[in-house]
């Protein structure tokens, strides 16, 4: 995967099980390892943007927009936190990811690239050319 | 929950490819309902920020993440297939404006997150720190 992306990409924390398998301080090592993480990108210009969620929060879904908890505090799916990089290539935000320090301690990073454009209106462009194709 | 919250709040999206069931009016229905929708707040100034996700990525894991997979993000209901950070600070607020996105009414689900400054992490470290406390106490 060597696609260049001029949109850049975010990486998404997932995990929750490192609360049950570190001390207090452990946490707190990692949490500064993390941040120094983060500046390191940032004074290097390669992230823009990023953020912890709290760890509670809703879901709504449905046509009766039905609002329910979420499992934010538990859930190994759970999102902590994301990046937004400004890089023009996966391998280049993979690497990034690799570097993360939550991963030892069973926090996965999700690498997506932004689209330019809603994928829903892009989809939508596609199937129109094939139908009038 | 009614706490007040200068970080704003995050709307992250999924849906599976609903549209794919749709035919080309509807889509475009859809499409301008949910434009209308992005516009109308944006006017109101409550948007600091959104964009939608590729349908494709990887899944970084493991020690130094050696194990990268593919992850399901095209077929997948739970893959976010975009987010929008909110200028909002009650939960409450968060949720009216989640509750009225026009894709909800076809398979979207819409998860809404407190943004925070403080690393997870250092909250669970002064919980945990505390609870040490109490049970020595």
């Amino acid at each position: 995967m060597n696609t260049q992306n001029q949109n850049g990409y975010m990486l998404l924390f997932r995990g929750t099980e490192l609360r049950k398998s570190l001390s207090p301080e452990e946490m707190q090592r990692v949490s500064e390892k993390w941040m120094a993480w983060f500046r390191r990108l940032t004074e290097q210009g390669k992230a823009v943007a990023g953020n912890p969620l709290e760890r509670e929060g809703k879901i709504v879904s449905g046509k009766d927009r039905i609002v329910s908890d979420g499992p934010f505090a538990e859930s190994k799916e759970a999102i902590g936190g994301y990046f937004l990089l400004d890089v023009a290539t996966m391998d280049e935000a993979l690497a990034i990811a690799r570097e993360c320090p939550g991963l030892p301690y069973g926090i996965r990073v999700e690498v997506r690239p932004v689209a330019g454009e809603c994928p829903m209106a892009s989809e939508a462009r596609a199937e129109a050319q094939l139908a009038t194709a | 929950m009614n706490t007040q919250n200068q970080n704003g709040h995050m709307l992250l999206f999924s849906s599976n490819e609903w549209y794919k069931e749709l035919s080309h009016d509807e889509i475009q229905k859809v499409i301008s309902q949910a434009k209308a929708w992005f516009d109308r707040l944006n006017a109101q100034g409550k948007i600091k920020g959104g964009q939608a996700l590729a349908r494709k990525g990887a899944i970084v894991s493991g020690k130094n993440g050696r194990l990268v997979s593919d992850g399901p993000f095209a077929e997948s209901k739970e893959a976010i297939g975009g987010y929008l950070l909110l200028d909002v600070e009650t939960l409450e607020e968060a949720i009216a404006i989640a509750r009225t996105n026009p894709a909800l009414a076809y398979g979207t689900s819409i998860e809404i997150r407190p943004v925070t400054d403080e690393c997870p992490l250092d909250t669970w470290a002064r919980e945990s720190a505390l609870q040490e406390q109490l049970a020595n106490a």
